[in-house]
């Protein structure tokens, strides 16, 4: 492990090192660049001035019958105002939205990851390949999805993650139809799968890809806006939905698995006068039928409630989410606890590029719990973000996890170490 | 003091004034005092926003000026004064702040384009003339008639309290 974590380490520093040498132009070209901006400026305010000018002055008063012959010299200037203004409108016309008006962006990375648990292996491997559509299809109407190419030991897997339909009315009231990354908590709705638009390497135990803790994604439909309430800065999200399939990490794509539909309602509120704060409460309820064993149906209500500070310098994100479930035949109830304090900060040299990170998780599911597997999970992470560009980050990472199966405070198994470096970007 | 101890704290605090020094040049940018002024479509039905407001049309968070006219945001290309002050008094984001922003606004399904880069003045003047609902940073010395400018707080371009400058 070591050998291979030092020879990485070298391919890390000078990949680094390629790519500090090529993000900074030379201080020169952008001094020019400037200079001419300005010169620029100078001459549409000179244009400006000379235009008010010509406009103030008297407009001769001309018949079809005394209009004078045009003298050689001014034709062209007449010609070349005529092709100004003819470029000038090609360009608005060209600015303005044309329907549809497909946009297409990729998100991928590549990671390796080394750990001292017994049994697994060093190595690199290829991260999820993300593209996301976006369409306007009329001035209130739009298309978004979003599909990931994932590697699987024998096969790539696709997915489609996202694929929503929105007819907005205003800003008080939008209307999506399609599958969505469930309105609950922050994180889920705020990253989606893009590892770029993440601080850290991984997201958190509470909405793993693949995990069971909460649904990661919903199909039906969801209302959304703004709710009117001045400094406070309020919004909702509204859905109802399939809720989750016959396996409890995916939703009922093809169809629900039972007559009930699962329902979420998320209020958060970003208030104008602490611009970077953010702060919501979700509740999300469903009937969960397990095939296994003998089609046991539970009641599940999932409580959530976030606090971030989404600027760069300090970064804070927090989520808490409690799940409850209640067997409908013994009325048996657990809950389930998990929670996740991330502190990041955007260094203020070296253009901002740096940002340190720590993470702490932690999640409780009791032995009682009959819909997850037991886990109890401690989880600390430090690392650091370097933005090479405006599109591509590395980031590396050192983990402690603790798992152990059971009650929380009899952490026996020994912690795993693990160090894991990413390239993440956005194309 | 021990002239070794001096050399140490000499050597240690070197990185610190690198730093400095690195982070100096980002200033030189706002050294301009001219304000800079909100100008809209003329049939825009609006006269005063705050600058809570504006900075929430801006975030792409109030994209509707009613029901039926969305808001068209237009900015500067990079470089330009008006976008330097638009990112500084009202994003507070950096230019790299300021991209991967629009890029995970797509990406949350919550806008499908981006604002739209204008190069030049006149440019800018022609769309905000042009398309209803538009809304532009325009030098105030340059503002030119036949377009609406806005209020931010209470205060118009030269008065005292006009916070884009």
């Amino acid at each position: 492990m070591q050998r291979s974590l030092l020879v990485f380490a070298v391919l890390f520093l000078t990949a680094t090192g390629v790519a500090w040498g090529q993000s900074s132009p030379p201080p020169d070209q952008t001094e020019q660049v400037k200079i001419l901006l300005e010169r620029i400026q100078q001459l549409e305010k000179r244009m400006s001035e000379l235009e008010a000018k010509q406009a103030a002055a008297p407009a001769p008063s001309l018949s079809a019958a005394k209009v004078p012959l045009p003298e050689p010299a001014a034709a062209p200037a007449v010609q070349g105002h005529q092709h100004d203004v003819s470029v000038e409108q090609a360009a608005v016309r060209q600015m303005e939205t044309h329907y549809p008006s497909l946009q297409i962006r990729g998100f991928a990375d590549v990671d390796f990851s080394a750990t001292d648990q017994k049994g697994t292996n060093s190595g690199f491997n290829l991260g999820q390949l993300d593209l996301h559509l976006a369409s306007a299809l009329s001035q209130k109407i739009s298309y978004f999805g979003e599909i990931t190419f994932n590697a699987r030991p024998t096969q790539y897997t696709v997915e489609v993650e996202r694929s929503i339909i929105r007819y907005d009315y205003n800003d008080y009231f939008k209307l999506s139809f399609g599958r969505f990354h469930t309105p609950i908590g922050y994180w889920n709705t705020a990253f989606h799968h893009g590892a770029w638009l993440q601080t850290t390497i991984d997201r958190p135990f509470i909405v793993k890809v693949g995990g069971t803790f909460t649904p990661v994604h919903f199909v039906g439909l969801l209302a959304e806006g703004n709710i009117p309430s001045g400094g406070l800065g309020l919004s909702y999200n509204l859905g109802v939905g399939n809720g989750r399939g016959d396996v409890i990490s995916r939703p009922g794509d093809a169809g629900d698995i039972n007559n009930n539909r699962a329902w979420v309602a998320k209020v958060y509120a970003r208030p104008p006068k602490l611009y970077g704060l953010e702060l919501g409460a979700s509740i999300y309820q469903d009937k969960i039928t397990l095939p296994v064993p003998n089609n046991q149906g539970y009641r599940e209500w999932i409580a959530s409630a976030y606090l971030v500070w989404t600027k760069g310098s300090p970064e804070f994100l927090s989520e808490f989410d409690n799940v409850h479930h209640r067997n409908i035949v013994t009325n048996q109830v657990t809950n389930s606890d998990a929670f996740y304090v991330q502190f990041a900060y955007r260094l203020p040299w070296l253009e901002r590029s740096l940002k340190p990170y720590y993470r702490f998780e932690y999640a409780h599911m009791p032995l009682s719990e009959q819909v997850f597997t037991h886990q109890d999970q401690v989880e600390s992470i430090l690392g650091l973000r370097y933005d090479i560009s405006s599109y591509a980050t590395f980031k590396t990472e050192y983990r402690n996890t603790k798992n152990q199966p059971g009650v929380l405070g009899s952490l026996a198994q020994p912690a795993v170490n693990g160090l894991f470096f990413q390239t993440a970007f956005t194309f | 003091m021990n002239p070794t101890i001096k050399r140490v704290l000499a050597i240690l605090s070197l990185p610190v004034w690198i730093c400095m020094v690195l982070q100096h040049p980002s200033s030189a940018q706002t050294s301009h005092s001219t304000d800079i002024a909100v100008v809209v479509h003329p049939d825009t039905p609006i006269t005063d926003l705050s600058l809570a407001e504006v900075r929430k049309v801006l975030l792409g968070e109030r994209q509707y000026w009613n029901s039926k006219l969305p808001v068209s945001l237009l900015i500067r290309a990079p470089v330009a004064r008006e976008r330097d002050v638009v990112l500084r008094v009202i994003y507070q984001m950096s230019e790299a702040q300021f991209k991967q922003y629009w890029v995970a606004k797509i990406f949350r399904a919550e806008v499908t384009s981006p604002p739209k880069i204008v190069y030049s003045n006149d440019m800018q003047y022609d769309l905000v003339s042009a398309i209803p609902g538009a809304i532009a940073f325009v030098d105030a010395r340059n503002v030119r008639p036949g377009l609406k400018v806005l209020r931010v707080d209470g205060h118009l371009p030269g008065d005292r309290d006009y916070p884009l400058r």
